[in-house]
This record gives structure tokens, sequence and C-alpha cells, in this order.
């Protein structure tokens, strides 16, 4: 909202400057975003051209005499086709500063020239509210131009200040330059210069309104008669201009004028077009609507229609129709003021794209008490500058609940919200500045709301209102003084962030992605759930259509991101919420893809399947799932994603908490990847376990001795099955590790030969070399019987 | 004297010997051939038995001054030698100190999640709880109950994602739904400490500040007798904390919904210390929170008694701090995840 720094200081004798009332204003709340001069320059005088002769050197240059009045005469080389003898010009003299420069003397192609005639442009007047005549030439004053003025600005009326005000949604009343004076009376603590009201004599009405619909409860019209269209004087058209407004004629001006004082939003008919003495607001009508920009828009039930004679003649609050708007033949107008509920604009204004400066205002909330006072200004300004001649009264249909709102409170309420300690006869002066009439009854204090402040409806306002205007800078700073209670993380959220730095220290980076994904992202690693996917009602593209139902296919996107970029060897991982049709839950993933580095690329390796191994091993250990409870299972759910021999399943029981391995060459090809190893985890279903109790074991008391084996086994059998075989299969073994793998040359094809440690132990003595063989040869009996193996060294 | 002119004789030619030793294998040879048992200077020992027994004494003394001598230079010739093979020994063993260690290098954070944590941290140390709440959310806790009704205007400042078929049901377009569930959940209702750090969702068009996702850190305390001036004074711990100890804050009016009064944040900037630079666009200060007291209607709907409660909320856009703090002019760049733009956050 630009409001005029003129308005407001004609308004409240005030000596401050425009920034000194944008900060004000900004402080209490109407953040002031912008301060814009209409018009801009020193040292500018109005000039008269004396003479006017073509420059020897050039087609189109010419050489001025200029009369500057007290400031002499001087020669000016200009370059505008309309510079004449006669003309009287705006001139920049020598050491004017314009928004585009300074003047400097200068010899333009050998002659001299002394400062330049202006266009409003070079004022920095924005080219949309000059005609074409006034971008393509010099400004044509008008001849009665006084020469040697020096206050040019002000001649143009362009010596204003656009303050631009961020309106919040709590304070629509700040749309009004009226409401935006008493915010800045009231922060100054000034008076606001009073207005004398004229009366105009008011002949009776024959005019009717009314509604047909809860959605419009006030409406107001009144018959103006014998007006004539021209243009606006000129402070009106720039008023409008400082607030982004062009000026089209004094009608349409006027409108726009009372819009901006009051935020009451005007619409006018032309009389002798609508077909019934009458305005009826119904919200029943269908087909199709002819506004006044030559558009045609279709009409929905619910749509806010103003009607005569059962005809659309307004689409309320936003566009008048085509039949009846006022053009330059108007004699008669019918002035309208309503309130439109701000919802059913809004509604309409969406849904057809349309939106004006009015159904903002609308949209936003307007005053429900001032109609009359709108309609009494809008008379008065249409008599003074449109001749309005006879004035009817107010044709006027109101049903809406008028009521005094009063609000309640106390000192000690609003001293203990703000922490503040403000004395009584303090907060009284400081709400009287913005107009509540306080009072003190008893214990309490009673504030009336005035009718414009929509937003005010509880105490917890009125502490805002003081505090506001006496500014937060009165605060002084208290820790709270709070309840002493065990807060913190929770286990799951320690979890989390342990398992994080885990994974940062090995190296992996962590990433943020986007929650919402393409519906060609939604079937790729659904291993976890296969919960339908949520739907947006409303996206922006189809690129961020559905709600992530995985995790891992975004991280290979970042992956794919990456290695396009010369990024070849990383980790990545994410912790996300992961939401689908019923169901909720957080989830891991990783992504590793290149070569791991091992002393950066000089003992670098690729990942592999281990590595992968290796943290989901880690991950469970920090997540207090002890071995034993979690098994890690060949890689038996199919699909084209996981490579089916490099890929494991962690299974609590049969339940399925995550997978890990290498991604299918499919998929690799289908990401545009060389290599992935990936990881995914339920975290929410495994942080959500019992970590398993910690019991320390004393210490072996005796040595334990350590036995080598080696032994050919069918390429399948799997070393944990053999692992957990020897365990079994003699008391004194206490662990088998396995220190080679071997296939190639001297084993048969199908075959592997394992080459084994096992660690052999007993709590109550040392071993002896008979019980050490024995318990071998339990061993190597174990891996012929159980595994077909063939013993190849002991 | 021969006898002693030889002793003489041999030290000077095994001292002259000596001279050119040069390496182990020499000394080796060098003290076989003079110093052994059999040796030309050990030798003249053997020559005793020649000597007439009153000029024993003299030769006596005289071989074993010619033997200290030449023993004494043999040791110096033999510690340069081994020195000189140390010497040799650590030019061979000697590597190359800026190949990279073999540790692997911390991976870093998005700055996202390193001003997550950062703050999280801060508040943690306050004595607050974490509540993170969840990307998908019901109008009610996301609206309804924090003072935005439907068609309040305040509904258009943050467009909605919405759930097709799922009604009521959207993705959250601030942190302060979680806030709504605290209090809500609560029971008995008593007072609240907690942040609520995480995702929320806005119907934005990406470009360079503006994202479809980002993320907030939104604070809320609730007790009995709480107050603006705790809130400033919280404010001010939390800001010293994060952007040092000489920040300032000062307060403007605002609106949100959910608190009464509401105000904006601005902190003196961190970047020149409140002179003006261009990342304070010369005005000394950061707008970086919005805060408020929690609006009566808020409390009243979540279920507490607002005369016998009061309480305050703030809220952080952790990408605006990230940005700022981090020198990143895109919001973009944060959800790209480049290594190359990560790698700038290894270790944090």
């Amino acid at each position: 909202m630009k409001v005029s720094y003129k308005y407001i200081k004609e308004r409240l004798h005030l000596d401050a400057t425009p920034e000194e009332i944008a900060d004000k204003l900004t402080f209490a709340g109407a953040e002031v975003e912008g301060i814009e001069p209409l018009g801009q320059g020193t040292n500018l005088v109005i000039g008269h051209i004396l003479s006017c002769v073509p420059h020897p050197d050039s087609d189109h240059l010419h050489i001025l005499q200029v009369d500057e009045g007290p400031f002499g005469v001087h020669q000016i080389v200009c370059g505008a086709p309309n510079a004449r003898v006669g003309l009287k010009v705006i001139v920049a003299r020598t050491g004017a500063k314009l928004p585009g420069g300074e003047i400097k003397p200068s010899k333009i192609r050998g002659v001299d020239s002394d400062g330049m005639c202006c266009s409003l442009l070079e004022l920095g007047v924005e080219g949309k509210y000059l005609s074409e005549k006034q971008t393509s030439g010099i400004e044509e004053l008008d001849e009665s131009a006084p020469v040697g003025e020096s206050n040019v600005l002000g001649y143009l009326g362009l010596d204003d200040v656009a303050i631009d005000i961020s309106v919040l949604p709590n304070r629509p009343d700040l749309y009004a330059f009226e409401n935006v004076v008493k915010e800045v009376a009231c922060l100054f603590d000034i008076e606001q210069r009073k207005e004398e009201a004229k009366e105009l004599p008011l002949n009776a009405t024959s005019f009717k309104v009314g509604s047909e619909t809860s959605s419009c409860k006030i409406f107001s019209a009144r018959v103006i008669k014998g007006v004539e269209t021209h243009a606006s004087p000129l402070w009106l058209s720039r008023l409008l201009e400082v607030s982004g407004i062009r000026s089209i004629n004094n009608i349409v001006d006027i409108g726009n004028y009372i819009m901006l004082l009051t935020g009451q939003p005007l619409n006018m008919y032309d009389l002798d077009k609508l077909p019934k003495q009458e305005l009826i607001v119904r919200d029943d009508l269908e087909g199709e609507f002819l506004a006044m920009d030559g558009n045609k828009y279709p009409l929905q039930k619910g749509d806010l229609v103003v009607t005569s004679d059962g005809q659309p003649m307004c689409l309320a609050g936003i566009m008048t129709a085509d039949a009846c708007r006022v053009d330059e033949n108007t004699k008669n107008i019918v002035v309208e003021a309503a309130s439109f509920h701000f919802a059913s604009i809004r509604h309409t204004s969406n849904r057809i794209g349309l939106a004006s400066d009015s159904s903002l205002r609308f949209c936003k909330g307007i005053n429900p008490d001032q109609m009359e006072d709108v309609q009494r200004k809008t008379s008065e300004i249409l008599s003074e500058i449109a001749g309005a001649k006879e004035i009817e009264e107010t044709a006027l249909y109101d049903v809406y609940a008028h009521e005094k709102k009063e609000i309640r409170t106390s000192v000690a309420y609003l001293n203990g919200r703000l922490g503040t300690f403000f004395d009584t006869d303090l907060i009284l002066k400081t709400l009287a500045r913005d107009n509540l009439s306080p009072r003190i009854e008893g214990e309490e204090l009673v504030c009336e709301v005035p009718s414009y402040r929509l937003d005010m409806d509880g105490e917890a306002d009125i502490s805002e209102e003081l505090i506001r205007i006496l500014g937060y800078d009165k605060i002084v700073s208290t820790l709270p003084i709070t309840q002493l209670a065990l807060r913190g993380l929770t286990p799951k959220q320690e979890k989390k962030k342990a398992i994080r730095d885990y994974l940062l220290a090995q190296g992996l980076y962590e990433v943020v992605t986007y929650t919402l994904v393409s519906k060609d992202q939604l079937g790729s690693f659904r291993y976890l759930n296969n919960h339908e996917a949520l739907k947006l009602k409303n996206p922006l593209t189809v690129d961020r259509e559905f709600v992530r139902p995985s995790l891992l296919p975004s991280l290979l996107k970042v992956a794919t991101y990456n290695v396009a970029r010369q990024n070849k060897d990383f980790g990545i991982f994410e912790v996300s919420d992961i939401d689908a049709s019923d169901f909720q839950g957080q989830y891991l993933s990783f992504v590793l893809t290149g070569n791991a580095k091992g002393q950066g690329r000089l003992g670098e390796r690729p990942y592999d399947f281990f590595d992968a191994k290796g943290y989901a091993e880690a991950i469970l250990k920090i997540l207090g799932v002890k071995e034993g409870r979690y098994r890690f299972m060949p890689w038996s759910l199919g699909g084209e994603e996981m490579h089916p021999g490099r890929s494991a399943e962690i299974r609590l029981g049969k339940q399925l908490v995550g997978y890990f391995g290498e991604v299918h060459p499919v998929a690799l090809k289908k990401n545009d990847l060389k290599s992935a190893i990936v990881l995914e985890l339920d975290f929410d279903a495994l942080a959500s376990l019992n970590a398993t109790p910690i019991k320390v074991a004393v210490p072996a008391k005796y040595p334990s001795v350590s036995r080598d084996l080696s032994v050919v086994l069918a390429k399948d059998v799997a070393f944990d099955d053999v692992r957990r075989s020897l365990m079994k299969c003699s008391p004194l073994v206490r662990s088998v590790e396995a220190f080679d793998v071997y296939t190639g040359l001297g084993v048969v094809e199908g075959k592997k030969s394992l080459a084994l440690s096992l660690t052999l132990g007993s709590e109550d003595h040392t071993l002896q070399e008979g019980e050490i063989q024995e318990a071998m040869k339990k061993a190597m009996d174990a891996l012929k019987l159980s595994f077909n193996g063939e013993i190849r060294g002991v | 004297m021969d006898c002693i002119d030889e002793a003489t004789k041999i030290k000077e030619e095994a001292l002259k010997a000596l001279m050119d030793v040069k390496e182990e294998g020499q000394l080796g040879l060098f003290f076989a051939a003079y110093l052994a048992k059999k040796g030309a200077v050990s030798g003249l020992m053997s020559k005793m038995k020649e000597i007439p027994p009153e000029l024993r004494a003299t030769f006596g003394a005289a071989v074993n001054a010619a033997r200290k001598a030449v023993e004494e230079v043999y040791l110096e010739k033999k510690d340069e030698i081994e020195a000189w093979k140390l010497k040799k020994k650590f030019e061979s063993e000697k590597i190359d100190i800026t190949l990279p260690g073999r540790t692997c290098l911390p991976g870093g954070k998005n700055p996202y999640h390193v001003v997550i944590d950062e703050v999280t941290k801060i508040f943690l140390d306050m004595g607050y709880e974490v509540a993170e709440g969840r990307d998908v959310e019901s109008d009610l806790y996301n609206f309804e109950l924090l003072n935005v009704p439907k068609d309040h205007p305040a509904r258009d400042m943050q467009d909605t994602f919405y759930l097709d078929g799922m009604k009521e049901l959207l993705l959250r377009t601030q942190t302060s739904a979680a806030q709504a569930h605290a209090m809500c959940e609560e029971n008995p209702k008593g007072p609240i400490q907690l942040i609520c750090p995480g995702k929320a969702y806005r119907r934005d068009d990406d470009d360079m500040t503006h994202s479809h996702q980002f993320a907030q850190i939104e604070g809320l305390v609730i007790g009995e007798e709480i107050s603006m001036a705790n809130l400033k004074a919280t404010l001010e711990l939390f800001v010293r904390k994060m952007f040092g100890e000489k920040r300032e804050i000062r307060l403007r009016s605002s609106y949100f919904p959910f608190t009464e009064p509401s105000v904006e944040v601005d902190v003196s900037c961190f970047n020149c210390g409140g002179k003006g630079c261009s990342l304070c666009k010369g005005t000394g200060w950061i707008e970086i929170l919005g805060a408020g007291m929690v609006n009566p209607k808020v409390l009243e709907a979540c279920g507490y008694d607002s005369k016998k409660y009061s309480g305050f909320a703030f809220g952080v856009g952790v990408e605006r701090v990230a940005m700022l703090r981090y020198g990143c002019d895109d919001i973009r760049r944060i959800y790209a995840n480049d290594i190359r733009f990560l790698d700038a956050f290894q270790g944090k």
C-alpha cells in the first residue's frame, strides 16, 4: 500500500521526514518496504525558450537560448523534436542532480551547452503515467508557467513521496490513507487536523437496493445526477500516481480516490443504462458475464452479483458489466458502497483469475460502519470536481449487526503479559492515542474498539497495542522461571543422532532431499512398504506430485546429479519421514558409489557389499539390537533393483526391516550410474525396539589357543552356517573366523577353499594338547558331515 | 730402540690406514689387521719376549699408548660410520609426508542439518525437549488450532499443498503444527518447553529465495506467568550463543495468527557488527526470527486455561540462517546436495 507523504503531512501538521515516518510505522507493525519520490531533481527551474536554431553539425539537435528568470539566459543544446521558440520548459541547470546523473556544462558537437531541458521521465516519473507525447520529447509546460520558478517539483505536483507499507493480514484498515494518518498521529502522539464535513442538500430517492444473500449484509447506493466527465485536476491524478494508479478521468479517479482514503471500494454505474431503478445483490446466477474489460466470465452459483431487473450489472467487488459502465457520455450515476463477504469475493476472484484493488480490500475485510460517511465524501468531491448537481439520499440495505465492541482487561494483566511495569496513567494515555477510549472501571480497564479495527477482539490485542506504541525496547529482558524437569532428547532421538554422527565419521555426507517426487519415482525400491503413495490435490508441477513412499530413489538421484558433475567417489545418507496411505515411518538410507578412499586415492578400492554390511552391523549395534535378534538373509525379494546374489535382507524374525547390497545393473542403467551400494532401513521399527541390556562377562582367566584349518566346500555354502555349526561342535570353540576365501587354480569348479581360524578355550583350566586335538577333530567331522567338506590342512 | 720405533711406526701406519677407512667392511678389515689379537698393533706384544727385560716396561707402555691412540681413533671412526649408516638408512626410509593420511576424512552435513543441529543443541542445553512432528498433518493442527480458521486471510500467506482424496490432510506449512500436538497431548496440562525442528511446505515456485520445501525451527514455552520479557531474554540468550556474544536484538511489531503480540526479531549483523554492510543491506540488522506471546485462543483451543497459563513461541527459518551465515545466495543449492558444496561442511 503506497501512501502519500504529502497527504499525511497535510492532515497532521507533522514535521517529520518520510524516513522518520517509515521508521515509526515499521517498528509498530506496518513495515515500510520502500520510500519512492514521485519526481526527483535539484537545481531545476522553469525556463522560456527565447530562440531555437538548428545545430550546424546535426540533423536533429537545436541550439536554444533559454530565459531562466533570475538565473539569467543560458545556451542549451537540445535534441527534443518538440523544442521550439516560446515554449515553457523544465530546465535542469548545471549542477542539477537527476535520477540519471548530474548535469555538467559541456560541448555538444562543438557548441557549448549549459543545462538541460527535461522530460518528466528524466525527473524519475514512471512512464506508465505519461502520454506518448510526454515520453517522446521534453515536457511542455502551460503558458502560464512562471519563468524562473525554482520549485519545479512543487509546481508540477511531483513533490510527493510514496511510503510503501506492507500491510499485514490483521491490519486491513491500513489500506486506507485516513487510517494510516490515524496510525501516524498515534505513533507521533500528535493531534489530527479536524476536517469539516460539508452538508450538501439531498433529494429524496426512489432507488431500490437489496440483497438476497447473507454474503452481502450492507449495500448502499446514491443516485447523483448531472455529472461531467473530464480530466482530473493535477492534485488528484498525482495522488493516485503516488499509489500506483493511473488517472483515467474525474469520475473513475474519484472512485479510486475515495477507496484510497477510506478503504471502502466504490462502484459506479451509469444510472441511465440500468434496466430498472434498483440494484439487488444475488448469488444464484449462472451463465455468462460480459465485463467492462470486454471479456466474458462464466458465472457460478455462489458468485456474488449485483443485479438490476435480474440482469448482472456487476461481479460484486470485482468488475462492472460492460452494459452499465460509466463512460464519457454518462450524465447520471449510481455510487455503490457495500460490504461483501471476504470469502465469497476471494473465491470468485481466485476462480476467474481477476483481482483488483477493490477485490483485495474486500478479501482483507472492510469497515462496516462507514458507508454513509463514504457516500457523503464521494458526493462532496463529485460536486466539487465533476459538477454533480442533484444528489439523492442514500438508499440503504443494512442487516449487519452493528455493535460497539468493548474489551475488558486490567493493568495487571497487561503488565503481566508483557513483563513490564507501566503505570495506569501511561497505559490510559497510550491507549487513548490509539483511539481506544480507555476507561477504568474498578479493577478493570475497558477499551472501545473503533469500527475500523477489525482485528481486535481480546485483551491480548490490547497488550499488543500498548507495547507496539510504546516500543518493544521498553521491555526489560527477564529469563523465565520454569519448573525443573527432565527433558532433552528421547531415546529414539539419541539413537538417530548417534547413527548420524557415526555415518558422518565414516566419511559419508548427510544430504537433504525433497519429499515431493514425480510419479515415475513411486514404483522403485518399494521393499519396505507397499502402501499407496499420497498424491497432492494441488501440485505445482508433475515433478512434485506425490509424497515419496521410499527414500532411496531420492538419494540415487543425488548420486546421479553428482556423478554427472565429476564427483565420482562418495557416500551419502539421509534420515527422513516417510508417509503413505495408512503408513507413517522414518527411513534411513545411504548410497555409496565409486571408490572407498583408503589413503586418498592411494589406497582406494571400489565400495562393495561388505561396506554396506559393515555399516549395517554398526548401525544395529548403535541401536542396541544384539546379533541374534536380527538376521541378514540372502535376497529373496526379486525385482530388478537389487543384485540378487549381492544383496541381503535384514529381518527381525520374519519382519523385513531393511535391506542392503549392490544395485541391479538394470536399475544402475536407469539411474545413469556405474556402481551403487545401497541400504534402506526402517529406522522407526528398529529404533522402537528395546535395546538389549548390557551384561559384562568375566574375561577368560585361562589362555585360549588358536588353530587354523582349511577346507574345500561347495561354493554356495554360507560361511555363517559353517561358523554356527563349528560353534556347536565342541564347548571349547569360542569363536570362528574366516581369514581367506579362495576359488580358482587348484580348486575344483563350483567349490571354494575356506581358511578358518578357531579360537579354543575353557573357563576353568588351560587346555591340554589332547583336548585341543579332540575339539579340532570334532570340527573337521562337522565340516565333513554337515557340509561335505574336504579338509585341506590343519 | 728399534722396538719402540717400530711401535711408533706401526701406530703411524695404523692411523694412516684408518684415515682411508670409509665404510663398515673396511673398518672390519682394519680391525683384523691392527687391533685384533693377531693384528699389527696387538701383535707387538708378542715381541715382548724379544725385548731385554729392563726395556720391557718402556716397550709395554709404548705399545699400550700406541694401541690406545689407534683404538681411540678407531672408535671415533666407528661412530662416524655408524652415524653415516643411520643417516643413509633414514634417507632411504624417508616418506612424503604430504601424501594423504590413512583415516578417511569425516563427511559433511548439509548446512540444513548444521543449522538444525546447532540450534537444537542450544535449546537442549537450556532444558528444552525436541518434538519433530510429521510432514503430513491435518488441517486441524496446522491451521484450526493455531487460530487460522477456514477463509482466514492468513491462509493466503501460506498457500498449502493438500492431499488428494484425504480430507483435511495436508503437508504442514509450518512446524508450529507440532506445537499444537504437544499442547493437545500434554496431559494433565502443565508447563511445556520444547522446540520443533523440521520440514515445512508451501506452494511456492522454486527460485533463488523460495523453495516449496524448507525447514523451520519453532520453539514453545508454556507456563504460569510467562511474559514477553521472558521471550526477549530467551531470544537474547539464543542469539548470542548462535551468532556471537556481542549480538543485540530488536523487536518489531508484526502479525502471526498464533501469537499476540507478535514480533519480528532483528539481530545486529554478525558480519559487520552493526556498522552496515552488504549482508545487512547497510542497516546493521538482519531479520532472523518471528516470535510472540501464544494467542490465548490457541491455548484454549489446545485445552489450556488461558487465565492460568501463558506462553511464548518463536520460529527461525533454517535455510535463511544457513544462507546468511555461509554466503550461499541460492536456496536451491542447499537441496542440490553437490558434494563440492557439502565439502565446505566436512567435520561439521
